[in-house]
């Protein structure tokens, strides 16, 4: 199939985002509650609207893509998850980018990870 | 860069942390400070860096009420009131020694509205309600905060934003504060000065007054 031409591509900002918990958070458990979560919050249409995809998630510190105008909406759900699989969490927005590369760039070597693992 | 508040925290023994921890994680998320406003039967007097000591006032009645901020107010810098009640909200926002009335949510009304704005008590927004409750209850507590929002800004009532949080996970950034805030119809300035210029001017105003109360302890000794 042809790639789609960029100008008809949805365009989407990418959120990084860090949980506080006492334990390791699971990837797939946290998609489960985001989606939850965001269609509780917002119903299914709203959730549809905002187009979320979880880019990449290592336990503690994640990526979040969604729709470049739904950005508010989507903190405000990342701000409603209390809990994944009955783990108590609190959900941190670290920066949003336009790119996946500025997002990994300016807010994901912050810390403790290091470089190496992210090239 | 705004210096952020959170009014309403509750730290151990009725939460579930210290305050040492609750501030440390507030700071991470940008917050100034937090007040530690535990309910009035779990008070203790809490003093840190980054921590303004407060109280969440719990009544029955009107005199019971009255006598704890009478009893209250030397003490702390940032005083609550348990709201909900008619007749607490009522007393609440009647006293110009109150300083916050907490989660009024459908008991409040333009006549509360209009003495809460003379005596200048803040009405809260405590964004638990948005963040813990699912499905009614949530729709509730959303149509209530629209509500009183209408009215705070009918009658130019200060308002705060807070998490009441009773736990480290509970804390959220004011980013995301704003966030929940615009779900109810509050503007971004509306939601960034409900956690930041109001709250401040709640502080200053206590230290003003306990430091021209020193001032008159210490001048009626001397005259004494």
């Amino acid at each position: 199939m042809k790639p789609l031409p960029s100008s008809m591509r949805e365009r989407k900002r990418y959120i990084v985002f860090e949980v506080l918990s006492t334990e390791k958070i699971d990837r797939s458990e946290l998609i489960d509650e985001l989606w939850s979560s965001a269609s509780s919050l917002l119903g299914d249409v709203g959730a549809a609207s905002c187009n979320l995809w979880m880019l990449d998630f290592d336990g503690r510190r994640g990526i979040l893509r969604c729709a470049h105008d739904k950005t508010a909406m989507v903190r405000a759900v990342l701000a409603t998850i209390n809990r994944v699989h009955g783990i108590r969490v609190g959900i941190h927005v670290l920066g949003i980018s336009g790119t996946v590369k500025s997002a990994t760039e300016k807010f994901m070597r912050q810390g403790d990870i290091p470089r190496d693992t992210i090239d | 860069m705004l210096n952020y508040y959170d009014l309403n925290v509750h730290a151990l023994p009725e939460g579930a942390d210290p305050p040492s921890i609750l501030s440390s994680v507030a700071k991470r998320y940008g917050y100034a400070a937090i007040a530690i406003t535990n309910h009035s039967n779990f008070w203790s007097e809490v003093t840190a860096e980054g921590i303004i000591s407060g109280v969440e006032i719990v009544a029955d009645g009107i005199s019971e009420l009255k006598e704890k901020i009478k009893n209250y107010r030397p003490k702390v810098d940032v005083l609550l009131v348990h709201g909900g009640d008619p007749k607490i909200n009522r007393a609440a926002v009647e006293s110009s020694d109150v300083d916050v009335l907490a989660h009024p949510f459908h008991e409040f009304n333009h006549v509360l509205a209009k003495s809460a704005a003379e005596n200048e008590v803040a009405i809260e927004f405590n964004l638990d309600a948005l963040i813990y409750a699912r499905g009614v209850s949530r729709v509730r507590a959303l149509s209530a905060f629209q509500i009183n929002l209408k009215l705070a800004r009918k009658f130019g009532v200060p308002t705060v934003l807070t998490s009441g949080a009773r736990s480290q996970y509970d804390l959220r950034a004011p980013r995301e504060m704003i966030a929940l805030a615009s779900l109810f119809g509050m503007s971004e300035a509306e939601a960034i000065g409900a956690l930041s210029k109001t709250p401040w001017s709640i502080i200053l105003r206590n230290k003003k007054k306990a430091r021209a109360w020193s001032y008159y302890e210490t001048s009626t000794i001397l005259d004494a």
